[in-house]
């Protein structure tokens, strides 16, 4: 692939139709001396991109499959028990050459880009480091690793790395152990041990989860500061919209295994265009605006599981339409011999899939009586809020 | 890749300016420094050590015949000791130099180090296996019998005179049922702590079994631990279908009746030293010891399993794959260290058994049969017609000391691993 634009405007990550499914039941039918088993989506078709310098958030609640988008991207989903069904996640990282596709790469390979290219931190900072080493042992070995470095010059590294993350006397700190830090420091840590290899990609999977309130609006001060001074994009995943509007460029809503909505920022939360969008909105409490109860979305995530389960122990049928109305997001199985069947198609057609509705705004659309709407693109917005700011600061002079 | 490669030099120039500082201690050295910190560690090292030194000089310290003479006919000095030296005496001299050489070569790093000391101590066996050759006849009795008449002379004697097979046959007295006791009892002074009922010397046996003692330890508990370290931690990682049938072997494995195995091993292979292979004659008590170790490993793999089903599971687990740890890395350097409490406590305990089952063995005869073993002569004390109690008591209090030494250690490992107490107890 050649592309003449310049790197700052070709896509560091693009993820394209991604669908990871995990089993969820194995079951022996002794009629037909069949063995099946029912494997779920808990991430179905997912398309994101994520461009140099930008903050990618990715919302949506507990197990609507973010935490599994991203961990797909360092191939960090077992498999088995799970396995990529379909997808690309196109990888420009390198200098001297285009786009590769990671769900290709071996273990070798992968190893190579983990930690030193794309970088993760994880929600719980408590559990996230080794407890039986120092601080200092573990920022350095994954500098050791990935960088040709003597031993003297990965204590420099990881010691610059702690200092970066605002952590005082890092020299002593390297020799201390993760018990005898608070929970914010550790976060802290983490980051640092994330960024001593300066990855172009952070996957910060729900970084200030465990963290109280100030410690959060630190740690998310912080990453902003060092997206800033190592140029490195952002892929944020949270279930917190107050840090989505003070951090994100771009945000994907998603919503059992699907992005629903994908637009910059001002656009979703200016303009939210999916019902769902508009339910995570209006569940938020206001300041200053009395509720005696906060408005929620009705009913859970649809349960993938139980879902499919069912159906697959009456899988000559259809479901029922009773099954259907007490439903009605009832997921995709797949069965064993590979072909995916629908549970329930809202439309006889297609699955839900991602329209232009507006210029650089997506949503997720079914086709009704078997119109298509339009083509289906994969959402894809450049934007970058702090350059925007810049631009729009030196229009007027 | 290639902008890995041009990022290394970045960090060089930026790193250049910063003093230099001391990289943080290994975990290895710090749990090392720990242990010796514990004052019940440093008990069970000292009487380890005590052993050690035993059982690498035991020819030495403990030999009938002279370390040097002279022949008073020719004139000539000699030494019969180091004539009867055999291979594995040679062997574990010369491996123990090396050790004590190696040790403080700090630039190596302490792995290569030990690989290179097991390289060139089986290198020495092979040499020594080779070129030493100690005359297939001994006559104990040789040079006392000389010197009383007068062949040789400037007689200098181990400080033990006798070795363990010793049998006095020179002094058969008339009153041959009468032994001597320890020396504090009214015994002969050179028989330290008196003698068997076939008139040898128990010092001298005491001395030469320790090194039995520490083997059936290190040989049977190392290839149990490592077999059940390496099985265990690949069925725990991987779990599934690995889980699955390194289980099953795990099962097979406990269902072999150890004693019965061994029984057969022995009537298959009788004598001291059978042929293993045609012309490969090994020591039937090692081979006693390897077997221990082959079929006792499944306890290590069901503990180092159970604990990594839980580690895998563990954020800091996942942040080391994240980092792009190789998977070497991820189970030896990070789940291992957090999963290996439980088999150190076990293999403490594990060493202990295995100087039991050795005694067990050597009890009823099936260990060795001549040659000297704490077991081996708790059953020279029951088999006596007379019960000689201090036949019985030394090698008994040996076991006993040494069991308790391998606990304490393993209690003060355990205690230095665990990085909330190894504060406490100083251990950095």
């Amino acid at each position: 692939m050649s592309d003449t634009r310049q790197a700052d405007e070709r896509p560091l990550l693009c993820v394209e139709d991604l669908a990871v499914s995990f089993p969820i039941a194995s079951k022996s039918d002794a009629k037909d001396n069949t063995h099946f088993q029912t494997r779920v989506r808990a991430v179905n078709g997912v398309n994101m991109t994520v461009y140099p310098r930008q903050t990618l958030a990715v919302v949506g609640e507990s197990g609507c499959g973010k935490s599994v988008s991203a961990m797909s991207t360092l191939q960090l989903v077992p498999t088995p028990p799970g396995r990529y069904e379909s997808g690309r996640i196109l990888w420009d990282g390198y200098e001297t050459r285009g786009p590769v596709d990671l769900l290709t790469y071996d273990d070798r390979q992968m190893r190579e880009i983990r930690g030193n290219h794309i970088a993760m931190i994880f929600q719980e900072p408590m559990t996230s480091l080794n407890p039986v080493y120092t601080i200092g042992e573990q920022i350095m070995e994954a500098v050791l690793l990935h960088q040709n470095v003597t031993r003297q010059q990965a204590v420099e590294i990881a010691a610059k790395a702690l200092a970066d993350v605002g952590i005082a006397d890092a020299l002593g700190r390297m020799k201390e152990y993760p018990h005898q830090m608070s929970g914010g420091m550790r976060q802290r840590i983490m980051i640092a041990m994330a960024l001593a290899c300066q990855p172009k990609l952070l996957l910060a999977d729900e970084p200030t989860t465990a963290l109280d309130v100030t410690i959060q609006a630190q740690i998310l001060e912080l990453l902003r500061e060092l997206q800033a001074e190592h140029n490195m994009a952002i892929m944020l995943i949270t279930h917190d919209l107050g840090v989505v509007a003070e951090n994100a460029d771009v945000v994907a809503v998603m919503y059992a295994g699907r992005v629903v909505e994908y637009g910059s920022v001002h656009d979703v939360f200016g303009d939210p265009l999916h019902p769902y969008t508009h339910g995570l909105f209006k569940s938020m409490p206001v300041l200053g605006q009395s509720h005696d109860r906060l408005t929620v979305i009705e009913g859970q995530v649809p349960n993938l599981a139980a879902d499919a389960l069912e159906y697959a122990i009456d899988r000559k049928g259809q479901p029922t339409d009773q099954q259907v109305q007490a439903n009605p997001t009832l997921a995709d199985v797949v069965m064993r011999d590979g072909h995916a069947v629908r549970v329930f198609r809202p439309s006889p057609e297609e699955q839900p899939h991602l329209l232009e509705v507006k210029p650089k705004h997506w949503v997720a659309v079914y086709d009704e009586d078997g119109t298509q709407h339009g083509e289906s693109t994969r959402p894809d917005v450049l934007y970058r809020r702090a350059e925007a700011g810049e631009a729009a600061a030196a229009a007027p002079a | 890749m290639t902008d890995r490669l041009d990022k290394s030099p970045k960090q060089e120039t930026q790193a250049a300016p910063a003093p230099p500082v001391d990289a943080p201690r290994t975990l290895l050295r710090r749990v090392v420094g720990a242990t010796i910190a514990n004052h019940g560690a440093r008990i069970g090292l000292a009487w380890l050590a005590v052993l050690l030194f035993f059982s690498v000089f035991a020819p030495f310290l403990a030999s009938s015949h002279p370390i040097a003479m002279k022949d008073t006919a020719t004139g000539e000095w000699s030494s019969p000791l180091i004539d009867h030296l055999e291979v594995g005496d040679v062997t574990i001299l010369i491996s123990f130099i090396l050790g004590v050489a190696l040790w403080p070569i700090k630039q190596v790093k302490p792995a290569i180090r030990a690989w290179a000391w097991l390289g060139a101590t089986l290198v020495v066996f092979l040499i020594a296996n080779a070129t030493v050759s100690p005359p297939a006849v001994v006559v104990y009795d040789e040079y006392r019998t000389r010197e009383h008449a007068g062949e040789i002379a400037n007689v200098w004697r181990a400080p033990i005179p006798y070795s363990p097979k010793d049998r006095l046959r020179d002094r058969q007295l008339e009153d041959s049922t009468k032994l001597d006791p320890p020396v504090w009892k009214g015994g002969e002074y050179n028989h330290l702590l008196g003698q068997t009922q076939f008139n040898e010397d128990v010092a001298s046996r005491m001395i030469h079994a320790s090194r039995i003692a520490l083997a059936v330890g290190i040989i049977a508990t190392g290839i149990a631990g490592f077999i059940g370290v390496i099985i265990g931690g690949l069925m725990g990682y991987f779990s599934g279908a690995v889980d699955l049938i390194g289980m099953r072997l795990v099962e097979v494995f406990e269902f072999i009746p150890q004693l019965f195995l061994l029984l057969m091993f022995v009537a298959f292979f009788p004598g001291d030293n059978p042929e293993i292979l045609p012309g490969l004659p090994v020591p039937r008590i090692y081979m006693i010891m390897v077997i221990i170790g082959l079929t006792s490993w499944s306890g290590y793999a069901r503990f180092i399993r159970a604990e990594f089903l839980k580690l895998r599971k563990q954020d800091f687990v996942a942040a080391a794959e994240a980092l792009g740890l190789p998977l070497r890395s991820i189970l030896f350097r990070h789940m291992l260290p957090n999963g290996l409490t439980p088999v150190i406590v076990r293999a403490s305990f594990g060493v202990a058994g295995a100087i039991l089952s050795e005694a067990v063995l050597s009890f009823l005869g099936l260990g060795l049969i001549e040659d000297p073993s704490w077991g081996q002569m708790l059953n020279q004390a029951a088999r006596g017609a007379e019960f000689v109690w201090w036949i019985a008591i030394f090698p008994g209090l040996a076991i006993f000391l040494t069991v308790l030494a391998y606990n304490l250690i393993g209690e003060a490992l355990r205690d230095a691993i665990d990085p909330y107490v190894a504060r406490r107890t100083g251990g950095d």
